[in-house]
């Protein structure tokens, strides 16, 4: 790496510091993929008032957001990457030499990884109505000094677009982003980018997503919110947030991660395996390994997410239809101007290949630049989080200047 | 020159002089988007791409090129009639599985239909097949059976009686010897190696080609 980057630009993020305070590496890294290292977090905070598509206004919001990488000269060379519904801005690296994990999307960021941050500058943001930092339903209203709670307005996907092109245009001077790019309700944002700020974006890579959220998909969502609402310590949505309704968010959480997964992974990954040294001592009790597993991935779901977030943003999810009343996905396609790749992985049920195939089936008939791929995949909707050369190779052959 | 070389310099040339200035082009069976990326540099076309094969779509991906990756006749669906002014079928035609329904759907969605094939009864294979009762394995069919992809194979007259018991029109007709490279000028149904033809629906009102253009200089290399 070569020192000029240490001329960094003020949100050039820690690795910067972390790289420079250290001797050059003396084995090359210009082939092998590498981390990019210790990061932070940064708030936009935007003091001026938000008008939501609902016609609701927040009085300010705030972003948490991560970048990676450096801008260039030209400013051309902007990632925004978008994250799905328990996702956030902490999408590479990490934040303490400590951590044991790093951000969710580490495989696919970081120098010589497909998102290479030594040629792209990567931004995150934690949505809009998001609870790791970015202003939502936990946040005070400074209106009243206390939580919005359930008065939070109704936030869309388009919501969250709008909030990332303020922290894009006004607090990092961007003129414009080489790519969007996002899985699940990330490449709902992706698409809502390419026909919101059609002249602003080049390039979209949405996967694993869908135009419109299916019935089936719904119905998953709703079982998840009534099983927090119907926590007795829900209380109307005004709870203290170290007493929320931990039970009914972490059983959302549970069934919610069924569907990432699939029948073929989960048989490979858990069969009927028994819990090692099992002290059941009643019927329920975890015995199967995938009975623990889906009880360890609750807890720990409770202990980072906020039950209020989960209803907002799953609605945002369930309301998401590029179709519209008409059932015309072409006409809200039709602004968009950015080269699209849409891909969908064989065994996701979730948003299976036909929705993302929909998406360009409805940009070329555009005639629009659009292509699709698939990824064979035995891992379900989450197959566009796990190691995948086939994904990589598409991703770093699309983003190629 | 490597024969595949050859083989795809042979489409690409002679296609190439088909399609006009800023056309729009559907390329089945694309493979790596070759073709493709030789018409939109050299023509300016509006050109999509359809491939069964991962390795192939991202290979035109790399191209820069549009590509869907799936089945060519479930994307031709989605089209309205006459969206695109030329559909290619190059070395693709012995992958049908169904190549009525392709070319029902090709002449469709296209204004012309471009096709390449390699001439299953070019006169080494008939010979292969009278004197040695094997398959043909020659320059047009290099590859052994169970190496081979020729699944559908068709021949000039095959070919040919097709397009006139379905009303299809040759516009043009180019036939090409076993090097590919010298055009055959007799006999072709025997003597062709390869076959490459623009096709429109007879009944439809499609403005006539110019003069056929003159042929590229492969015969040189």
């Amino acid at each position: 790496m070569a020192a000029g980057v240490c001329h960094g630009l003020p949100w050039g993020g820690g690795l910067i510091s972390f790289v420079c305070v250290n001797d050059p590496p003396t084995v090359s890294t210009q082939d092998l993929p590498g981390e990019v290292g210790l990061v932070e977090a940064r708030d936009f905070v935007r003091r001026k008032p938000f008008l939501c598509a609902s016609g609701d206004v927040l009085p300010e919001i705030t972003l948490r957001y991560e970048t990676y990488g450096h801008l260039n000269r030209a400013k051309d060379n902007a990632i925004l990457i978008g994250h799905a519904l328990s996702g956030d801005h902490h999408c590479a690296g990490i934040h303490r030499m400590t951590d044991r994990k790093s951000g969710w999307w580490n495989n696919m960021i970081g120098p010589g990884k497909p998102i290479d941050t030594e040629r792209f500058f990567v931004i995150c943001s934690n949505v809009l109505g998001g609870c790791m930092g970015s202003t939502g339903p936990r946040s005070t209203d400074p209106r009243t000094g206390e939580a919005y709670g359930l008065d939070f307005p109704i936030i869309s996907i388009r919501d969250m677009v709008d909030a990332q092109y303020a922290l894009i245009t006004e607090e990092l001077g961007l003129p414009v982003l080489h790519a969007v790019v996002g899985g699940s309700m990330g490449g709902m944002q992706a698409l809502e980018w390419g026909r919101a700020y059609p002249d602003f974006v080049r390039r979209l890579l949405p996967m694993a997503t869908t135009a419109r959220q299916s019935a089936q998909a719904i119905a998953f969502n709703e079982v998840g919110r009534i099983a927090i609402t119907q926590d007795p310590r829900w209380n109307g949505g005004r709870y203290d947030p170290q007493r929320g309704p931990d039970v009914g968010l972490a059983v959302a959480r549970m069934m919610a991660h069924i569907t990432y997964l699939s029948d073929q992974g989960m048989e490979v990954k858990f069969g009927r395996e028994r819990v090692a040294g099992s002290t059941a001592r009643t019927l329920f009790d975890p015995e199967f390994e995938v009975e623990s597993y889906l009880r360890y991935q609750g807890r720990s779901f409770i202990n980072r997410f906020d039950a209020t977030s989960y209803l907002y943003i799953t609605k945002a999810i369930d309301r998401f239809d590029l179709y519209g009343p008409e059932g015309q996905l072409e006409e809200s396609l039709r602004p968009v101007t950015a080269r699209v790749l849409a891909v969908g992985f064989s065994s996701d049920w979730l948003f299976p290949p036909s929705h993302n195939r929909a998406i360009v089936h409805a940009l070329l008939r555009c005639g629009r630049d659009a292509s699709y791929a698939e990824v064979k995949s035995d891992l379900g909707h989450d197959s566009f989080l796990v190691h995948s050369p086939e994904l990589y190779a598409l991703v770093s052959d699309f983003l190629a200047p | 020159m490597q024969r595949q070389h050859v083989k795809r310099e042979t489409d690409l040339q002679i296609i190439s002089t088909w399609v006009e200035e800023g056309q729009r082009v559907l390329d089945l069976g694309c493979g790596r988007g070759v073709l493709l990326e030789h018409l939109a540099q050299s023509k300016a076309v509006y050109g999509v791409g359809v491939d069964l094969d991962l390795g192939k779509a991202q290979a035109c991906i790399r191209r820069g090129v549009n590509v869907y990756q799936g089945d060519a006749l479930s994307l031709m669906k989605i089209y309205p009639d006459r969206a695109f002014d030329w559909v290619i079928l190059s070395r693709t035609v012995q992958e049908l599985e169904a190549p009525r329904a392709v070319f029902d759907e090709a002449l469709r969605v296209g204004c012309r239909v471009a096709v390449g094939f390699v001439n299953f009864g070019y006169w080494k294979n008939r010979l292969s097949l009278l004197w040695r009762g094997a398959l043909p394995r020659n320059e047009v069919f290099p590859l052994h059976w169970e190496e081979g992809s020729s699944g559908n194979s068709v021949a000039v007259r095959t070919f040919e009686s097709f397009c006139e018991r379905n009303g299809i029109r040759m516009e043009r007709t180019v036939y090409l010897r076993g090097d590919w490279q010298r055009r055959c000028r007799f006999g072709a149904g025997f003597r062709a190696g390869y076959a490459l033809y623009a096709l429109s629906r007879a009944t439809e009102a499609t403005p006539a080609l110019a003069a056929d253009p003159p042929m590229p200089s492969t015969s040189h290399r």
